[in-house]
């Protein structure tokens, strides 16, 4: 296979920055672009999910925003003036909505929609005689509606990228992105196969790139006509699904061409690979990073502009042995415990704390890279998500939202805003403001009158 | 048996609208309240015929199909995302959804496939010559042979067209053009269709009563190899399709018996125990080697490996029996395996190969008491009467347990080393808000307590005594006090309620869908000729493939779903 290196590149401009792009350029490796003003960097979103709730009673910063001698968030310290740490939302819409305590956390996170009738998860109280059943969140999440409506603007290799470190499972409990209703969206989970369908590209010959491209899209529309005779035969709930199919082939043929797009720091990534034992528990940590440094630059390649990167799953059973732990049992057992069980809590004040230094380093790289004059951190919003408040009560109220990055500008950050009690729909709005694609309402409309106040 | 007549065995019960909530599948989904709905409707829910939704291969029926169509053992279908789990299995037809990223790894996986198949011209060939029988004649007859297996049919006209285009452009692009070049795009093109990676089924075009259709023989031969083997048909399902063979219930019957004998069905076996087992939380096992030092991670496939092949051995090789799974005292281990056991195996064993071995009755019995289930249905550094009973009543009985309260908060029992692990899960117990969902657990789970955490035999524990006792409660057939696993194990194989279980736990897998009310008669239909078989897996699987609910379905109705 012939390849060139980028050390080989010429030098253009792109998002105000230099750009290294390959040659010869292909107009094809050019962004298509309507509203993102030449120039400017696009802004970004991210959702970062860890499960079971976290420690309420530590969880919040001081008053004087100085991070430095917290017991959870002392690595965020360097950040803090980029940070919004919101207390007091709740997830209303999980308690009208059918299903336990993680299943809603989990579904309505997103969506601010109730979980779907159906026939697929047992709910909690099932058994012989009345079981009790669910299906899948009930409405798109915000994640990919802000990905259709920017994919409307600018076509970008990839839709979203939805990264998962042992989600493991399909379920209910583990998928926090919709589509839409009942269209639940996998994780990339295989650090290694992230690797190659994401960076894969940058290394290979330009010439050799477009003869790909133009390859797969004759396949592509081969097996699209042959889709779209096959569909008819079906009958009608077959064919939706099978419709929905054939629109991921479609999406995919748009989307060969916008591979290859190259910001200013976009190169190969250093990671370390877990190998093929990315599942196992103890390769938490090294799959997390790896998927992780991926992430961030694949933001940096402005490879999409929409991404997630979840931690296990709700009801997480991950045994955390690389931090002390005192009763060494798994996140959720844990969270079981009452709160004075002083063992489980200082266990579960050093699990929130690993992974608040994880997102550290996660900020820490969005922060390292430069975009004209911001950072690619500056660009974006970064939203921790949980699917609870607390474990032992499956509280879905007070849920420790916090946001980093401000979304240029928009969001006023460096504060600590108390709503007592808002509806977390309003932050979903919030967000669709942030990034320029405004509703009014998302999902559930009485959760969600308006974005939060407050917080530009 | 089949054309024309339809059996109509249990329609009185059907239309009585009796839903006997038996055990853990309920009765659930929309499966139709047959006093409503069309005409076709009523006599569809008479004759006891569910469709199920369109079936996409699993990742494990991709691999192994990829394996019989092209000899790649790559196993290329893992890369895919994984499948939605509901009911206890992952091949729930109406569970699995799609999404941009299955499809973009798709993509990924025929051009790699297709990469490796043309690694072996002469055995995609078939002994066509393109260079002296011209390419396009090669091409063709790669197209209907190999499209006909890819797509477990003829291929119809049109299909071969379009694939001939395909073929001809490949040939006449400036950056392709070689003979090679076209094969792989053709399976490239091939393994992304619908035709493969779905199972579609519609039926013959003949009614036999209302809408109700009888299957193909070329659709049967797929059901068949699926549902028994978890791949595509061999060239004897394709022969006996392509003669028009697998119309009666007879036919079937006989060739369901045949693929039994097959090593393909050892494939199903694993995957189902995997899964019904829960095996697969093997994988993910940890054990705290200072309680256990006879512990190392090393023993979790042996395990594995151990309670797969005794199963195998039973249903294919062995008499079948349910009352021999749960009961034998024999089973299959290497020195290492056999050392980790101890004195429980009474033959000696050398070398790492897995061989029969007898064990001691009075200490083991069949899958029951194997280290792979004691050891993860226990905690890291004890053995966990709750996880035990729960195992039992959910998988082996078919109940489901319900989950404690959503607001209470739970104190699992530290280790104290002047108890028994029984005293101390009975003071918890007794705590009246526990007891109501403990008492069905937790004293089931005290009949295994001779087998500690990793799943090795002790007569003591702390000191003291290991009491084996434990009563069952609020089962529908096998309520009493029971002292030791074997014990428990006889009373199993005997009830209805586990036999039942076990039948309707393999439905599920087989048909890949839940229960509906109107699957009552042929669950009737199966649980008979399961006992009348004295409970023969390979008997149940047979009676399987003879229910109105495997041999039939409703016409597809386009109308809805209409052209775009």
């Amino acid at each position: 296979m012939k390849r060139i290196s980028r050390r080989r590149m010429l030098r253009g401009t792109l998002f105000g920055g230099t750009v290294a792009i390959g040659l010869p350029m292909l107009d094809a490796m050019m962004p298509r672009r309507s509203s993102a003003q030449d120039g400017a960097a696009p802004k970004r979103i991210v959702f970062w999910f860890t499960a079971n709730g976290t420690r309420q009673d530590v969880w919040s910063p001081p008053a004087s925003m100085d991070l430095s001698g917290h017991p959870m968030h002392a690595s965020l310290a360097p950040f803090s003036q980029k940070l919004l740490f919101l207390d007091g939302v709740d997830q209303d819409v999980a308690y009208d909505s059918i299903g336990d305590g993680h299943q809603t956390g989990m579904a309505c996170l997103l969506t601010n929609a109730e979980i779907l009738p159906g026939d697929l998860f047992c709910e909690g109280s099932c058994d012989g005689a009345t079981p009790l059943y669910v299906g899948w969140g009930g409405g798109q999440s915000v994640d990919q509606y802000l990905a259709d409506e920017i994919a409307k603007d600018v076509v970008t290799k990839f839709r979203s990228l939805e990264f998962g470190v042992q989600v493991r499972s399909s379920s209910v409990w583990s998928r926090m992105s919709y589509t839409g209703p009942d269209q639940p969206v996998p994780h990339r989970e295989d650090p290694n196969q992230n690797f190659n369908d994401l960076f894969g590209d940058l290394d290979t010959d330009p010439f050799e790139l477009a003869l790909i491209r133009k390859r797969r899209r004759s396949v592509l529309d081969a097996v699209m006509a042959d889709h779209e005779a096959f569909n008819k035969t079906l009958g009608s709930e077959d064919k939706q699904m099978l419709d929905k199919h054939l629109q991921s082939i479609r999406d995919l043929e748009t989307r060969l061409d916008a591979a290859g797009v190259l910001g200013e720091a976009c190169q190969e990534p250093t990671v370390v690979l877990p190998g093929s034992s990315y599942q196992q528990n103890d390769q938490y940590p090294v799959t997390g990073r790896a998927q992780m440094d991926m992430l961030v630059m694949a933001l940096a390649c402005d490879m999409t502009r929409v991404a997630s990167i979840q931690w296990s799953r709700s009801v997480s059973n991950v045994q955390h042995n690389w931090v002390p732990l005192r009763l060494g049992e798994g996140h959720h057992d844990l969270s079981h415990y009452d709160d004075n069980t002083s063992d489980a809590q200082a266990d579960l004040l050093e699990i929130n704390k690993w992974y608040s230094e994880q997102f550290a380093y996660m900020l820490g790289l969005m922060d390292g890279i430069q975009e004209g004059d911001n950072t690619l951190l500056d660009n974006s919003v970064v939203v921790w998500v949980n699917e609870l408040g607390k474990g032992n009560s499956h509280a879905r109220r007070d849920i420790p939202f916090m946001l980093a990055g401000g979304a240029q500008g928009y969001f006023n950050t460096g504060r600590h805003i108390d709503f007592g009690g808002e509806s977390h729909g309003k932050l979903l709005v919030s967000l669709t403001h942030a990034m320029d694609k405004p509703v009014s309402t998302f999902g559930v409309p009485q959760y969600s009158q308006g974005p939060l106040s407050g917080l530009t | 048996m089949r054309s024309g007549t339809i059996t109509r065995g249990f329609a009185a019960l059907v239309l009585l609208g009796a839903a006997p909530a038996s055990g853990c599948n309920g009765v659930i989904g929309s499966g139709g309240d047959p006093g409503g709905g069309t005409v076709n409707d009523r006599v569809a829910a008479e004759l006891c015929v569910v469709d199920t939704p369109i079936r996409r291969l699993t990742r494990f029926e991709y691999n192994n199909t990829v394996r019989d169509l092209l000899g790649d053992n790559s196993n290329p279908a893992d890369v895919l995302p994984p499948e939605e789990e509901v009911a206890g299995f992952n091949n729930q037809a109406g569970a699995l959804t799609t999404s941009d990223l299955l499809v973009e790894q798709y993509l990924k996986v025929a051009e790699s496939v297709s990469a490796r198949a043309i690694g072996n011209m002469d055995a995609l060939m078939e002994g066509c010559d393109p260079a002296s029988q011209g390419s396009d004649a090669c091409a063709l007859s790669f197209i209907e042979r190999w499209g006909r297996r890819a797509y477990r049919r003829p291929l119809e006209q049109e299909e071969v067209d379009r694939l001939q285009d395909v073929f001809d452009w490949a040939l006449t692009d400036p950056d392709l053009g070689t003979f090679e070049d076209g094969i792989q795009i053709l399976i490239e093109v091939m393994l992304q269709s619908p035709s493969f990676i779905y199972r579609p089924e519609y039926g013959s075009d003949t009614p036999v009563e209302g809408d109700v259709v009888p299957f193909t023989s070329w659709e049967m031969a797929t059901k068949l190899s699926y549902m028994l083997w978890n791949t595509m048909p061999d060239d004897e399902l394709f022969q006996a399709a392509e003669n028009d063979v697998l119309l009666t219930g007879e036919e079937i019957a006989a060739q369901a018996a045949r693929m039994l004998e097959d090593d393909r069905a050892k494939d199903t076996i694993r995957n189902f125990h995997k899964q019904w087992l829960l095996l697969t939380q093997l994988d993910s096992l940890t054990k705290d080697t200072s309680v256990y030092p006879a512990y190392n991670a090393g023993l979790r496939p042996l395990w594995e490996e151990e309670i797969q092949t005794f199963i195998e051995d039973v249903i294919l090789r062995g008499d079948g029996s349910l009352e021999t799974l749960l009961t034998a005292d024999y089973s299959f281990m290497n020195e290492e395996l056999a050392n980790f056991y101890g004195d429980d195996v009474l033959d000696p064993v050398t070398g790492t190969e897995l061989q029969r071995v007898q064990l001691d009755p009075t200490r083991r019995a069949g899958f029951l008491t194997s280290a792979a289930l004691m050891a993860t249905h226990a905690n890291l550094n004890q053995s966990s009467p709750v996880f035990r009973g729960k195992f039992v009543r959910e998988q082996l009985m078919c109940n489901t347990l319900p989950l404690p309260p959503n607001d209470l908060v739970i104190e699992p029992p530290e280790l104290d080393p002047n108890k028994t692990t029984k005293e101390q899960f009975e003071e918890i117990g007794a705590d009246p808000s526990c007891a109501s969902c403990h008492s069905l657990m937790n004293p089931i789970g005290f009949i295994f307590e001779h087998y500690d955490g990793v799943g090795q035999w002790r007569d003591q524990q702390n000191g003291k005594d290991i009491d084996a006792v434990g009563e069952v409660v609020q089962t529908e057939d096998i309520d009493g006090t029971y002292d030791g696993a074997i014990e428990l194990a006889r009373a199993l194989a005997g009830s209805t309620q586990v036999q039942e279980c076990v039948s309707s736990q393999w439905f599920r897998f087989a048909y890949n869908r839940s229960v509906t009310p109107v699957d009552t008669c042929s669950i009737e239909q199966i649980n008979e000729r399961f006992a009348a078989s004295n409970f023969n897996i390979r008997e149940l699987l047979v009676a399987l493939t003879q229910t109105n609910a495997f041999l039939y379905r409703r016409a597809v109705d386009v109308g809805q779903g209409g052209a775009q």
